[in-house]
């Protein structure tokens, strides 16, 4: 059975109520990407790969073994219940499950207590691809654009002072 | 003229009918089965709080002595929601304290409940019975100690994973000394300890307690004097389940355990020694469900116990009861583990297993698709399936659509986003496509890995029961969204995220929307001008767009929206906002942000 799926139809709401009758998108469109010049870093569609920043900004610091910010907020989808139950399972084992840290110059990599490599991943909405996904940090390196528009190499400056300055932040593959 | 039964007659056989559906059906034949009707339904569901106001249904029924509300959107239990969303009780019950007097049952899910609220409803209703709280928050201990020092009556309070800020165990001791009352307590959500001396004794003078479900601060060497004063006890939930000092506890559970011959529920089982497994052995011929899903516990261990529970089944029952009714496990069960259940459970109806490690990026235990196709070959009765693992095939999916039609409940959660068929490396388009296929009536579908448009293209033609739909990482484009909205009859609610649908199939399917319950979509590529022209044209829908990025005026009209929720109400626009949600209606196309 072949579905079509029709772009237009008249405003007859009798017929299936298809609202597909604007013919103002192209306009839109247009509009849509003129302003992006004059946008600031919280637009949606990046031409570029970037990070999404957590809220808490988790990823640059602490991070918990069981904690969702390590990958796709929302995924796996477990609840708070399991993943309590899971943690404490890990601390119980000795693990060093509540550190897990980020660092970010090049080749950096997550660790965990257990001496078996451990992605860390991230969230990235890539070049050109509508869907963020879930990418090991490992193989990038983390750059950073401060409040005078310059692109520089995160790790070079005091916790403190960098935060008070980052504006965007660009994961780049290494050898870029 | 038409000759009728008298008032009475119609009442007495309404009576019988305790299905909503059925009483919602009987209340459309005419006026006056309408009338009658309203004034004797004893018991109301609320799928969607925001569907209706509590002045609406207060007005239509008013002889209510049960209700049950939901309040958030399912996905909120993955912290899809951000706090301060909605779904607050409180306007619920001070409504039904000036109209419900009389009021017995209140039962909640995903909503967010205050001590405020738990009070007044413990002061107000003479006759309350029933509290049943499911993943709500809100609230602390002081307002459990008002429901325990007020609700004279009171016969359940089951919380169930509720998030309850816990300022102390002192909560049980507000039991008056002259309650006897309690049939069920589940408080295995609470951290705090209660004084176990009060926990005695209200066990005690309690002759009809069916249920009890104990924390994990309730240590193993509590149970025995507990258990020994409730042997009529059918539903158990320990608490912690390891000690240090083995023998004197092992043979006083083994003593207290076996009088317990009524026992067909398990539950509980934090920090499991397996060594002290072996004691509740005496008690499980009668178990039909066993709940290890906090035990860590090794696959021979399990299967031991679960070997001694020859009756491991469900009881149909109502469908909110059969969830209780289950084998749930972590995934430490194991595929050698699953393959020990049919053997030993032939009438299992449900399983759910659940990750131990699910961020770790390598598996941690040996459990595949095999696990699952074993059980669904050997599990005549397998109707419901909850499985979370690392790999899936086309083939493994084929083979259990075929084997177990029966099922009305499918949830497969492959760890790695948008993983295909490990074997072919295809999509697992045609594995699911069989299993909308073989299971005709199949209610629930949560769906991962990698698909494409194609799985919904067989969804759409298929799946013509399908109530429930849960997807993830999947499809190319609108046509995928498309196929469901169109093809799928029964389809009554339908959460999306991380998926390439944008406009022109939810414009196209305007209609269909207000025959759901609601619509949830995130990180999705709808966009606000499509959002305002669905609020603008749909009156009984509510069009809300949830952003924290700021007011959606703020980026252009074809910018997609964060998360959008759209439901049908009666109610109108909500008006108990956050400054993060906002709701699109004629107004809101003219409102300045």
């Amino acid at each position: 059975m072949k579905l079509q799926l029709k772009l237009a139809l008249p405003s007859n709401l009798d017929e299936g109520f298809d609202l597909n009758y604007r013919n103002e998108d192209q306009e839109e469109e247009e509009d849509c990407r003129l302003m992006k010049k004059k946008r600031s870093f919280d637009e949606t569609f990046e031409e570029i790969k970037n990070v999404e920043i957590p809220r808490t900004l988790s990823l640059l610091d602490h991070i918990d073994l069981c904690d969702e910010e390590d990958g796709v907020v929302g995924w796996p989808p477990i609840n708070s219940w399991r993943k309590k139950i899971c943690h404490h399972h890990h601390n119980r084992h000795g693990c060093n499950a509540t550190m897990n840290y980020v660092t970010v110059e090049n080749g950096g990599r997550g660790g965990s207590g257990r001496g078996r490599s451990n992605y860390m991943y991230v969230k990235v909405k890539m070049e050109g691809v509508g869907i963020a996904r879930k990418e090991k940090v490992q193989g990038y390196k983390l750059t950073y654009q401060d409040k005078e528009g310059d692109w520089l190499l995160a790790g070079d400056m005091p916790w403190g002072t960098f935060i008070k300055s980052v504006q965007r932040l660009k994961l780049l593959r290494n050898g870029h | 003229m038409a000759y009728s039964f008298p008032e009475e007659v119609l009442e007495y056989v309404f009576a019988f009918l305790s299905s909503h559906k059925d009483r919602n059906a009987v209340s459309l034949v005419c006026k006056s089965w309408y009338e009658i009707e309203r004034w004797c339904r004893r018991r109301i569901f609320i799928g969607n709080c925001y569907a209706v106001s509590p002045q609406i249904v207060i007005r239509r029924f008013p002889e209510v002595r049960a209700v049950k509300i939901k309040g958030k959107p399912h996905f909120a239990d993955f912290n899809l929601v951000p706090e301060g969303w909605g779904a607050y009780v409180y306007p619920w019950i001070s409504a039904m304290v000036r109209s419900y007097p009389w009021l017995e049952e209140i039962k909640l899910k995903r909503m967010v409940v205050t001590d405020e609220s738990l009070e007044l409803l413990s002061k107000s209703f003479k006759n309350f019975k029933v509290l049943v709280l499911s993943s709500c928050e809100g609230f602390t201990t002081d307002g459990l100690a008002s429901i325990a020092a007020n609700c004279r009556n009171l016969r359940e309070l089951d919380l169930r994973e509720c998030e309850v800020e816990d300022l102390s165990g002192h909560w049980l001791s507000h039991f008056p000394d002259n309650f006897t009352s309690l049939v069920s307590l589940n408080m295995s959500c609470l951290g705090s300890e209660v004084s176990f001396s009060a926990l005695e004794r209200l066990v005690s003078r309690c002759p009809n307690l069916r249920t009890l479900r104990l924390n994990r601060a309730v240590p193993v060497e509590k149970l025995p004097n507990l258990l020994r004063r409730a042997p009529q006890l059918v539903e158990f939930g320990t608490g912690a389940y390891s000690a240090e000092n083995q023998t004197d506890i092992f043979s006083n559970l083994v003593e207290a355990f076996s009088g317990c011959k009524h026992l067909k529920s398990l539950s509980g089982f934090w920090d499991v020694d397996p060594a002290y497994l072996p004691a509740m052995y005496y008690a499980c011929t009668g178990i039909t469900s066993l709940n290890l899903s906090n035990a860590t516990v090794q696959s021979p261990d399990l299967v031991e116990l679960i070997i001694q529970c020859p009756n491991l089944k469900c009881l149909w029952r109502e469908r909110e009861l059969i969830e209780d009714m289950t084998t749930q496990v972590l995934d430490y069960i194991e595929d050698a583990g699953l393959k020990a259940l049919p053997s030993y459970c032939k009438d299992l109806q449900e399983l759910r297993v659940f990750p131990s490690d699910p961020y770790g990026a390598e598996p941690n235990v040996s459990l595949t698709e095999q696990g699952l196709v074993t059980v669904s070959a050997g599990c005549p009765k397998l109707q419901s399936v909850l499985y979370f693992c690392r790999q899936m095939s086309n083939a493994a999916l084929i083979t259990i659509a075929r084997n177990r039609p029966n099922l009305i409940r499918f949830r497969l959660c492959i760890i790695d986003p948008q993983a295909p068929d490990y074997l072919t490396l295809e999509p697992l388009d045609t594995g699911f496509g069989a299993i909308v296929e073989h299971c005709k009536e199949l209610l629930r579908l949560s769906m991962s890995g990698l698909l494409t448009d194609r799985v919904f293209e067989y969804i759409g033609t298929h799946a013509k029961k399908l109530e429930m739909l849960s997807i993830a990482f999947a499809g190319d484009s609108d046509l995928g969204l498309h196929n469901v909205l169109s093809g799928c009859e029964s389809l009554r609610k339908l959460e999306i995220m991380d998926c390439p649908f944008g406009d022109k199939a939810l414009l196209a399917n305007a209609a269909k929307l207000e025959t759901m319950r609601s619509l949830w979509m995130s990180s999705c590529s709808v966009s606000y001008g499509a959002c305002k022209l669905l609020g603008q044209k749909m009156p009984k829908l509510n069009v809300e767009v949830m952003d924290e990025r700021g007011h959606p005026d703020s980026r252009p009209e074809t910018c997609p929206v964060e998360k959008l929720y759209i439901y049908r109400t009666v109610a109108g626009p909500r008006v108990d906002k956050p400054n993060f949600v906002w709701t699109m209606d004629e107004d809101a196309v003219l409102r300045l942000s």
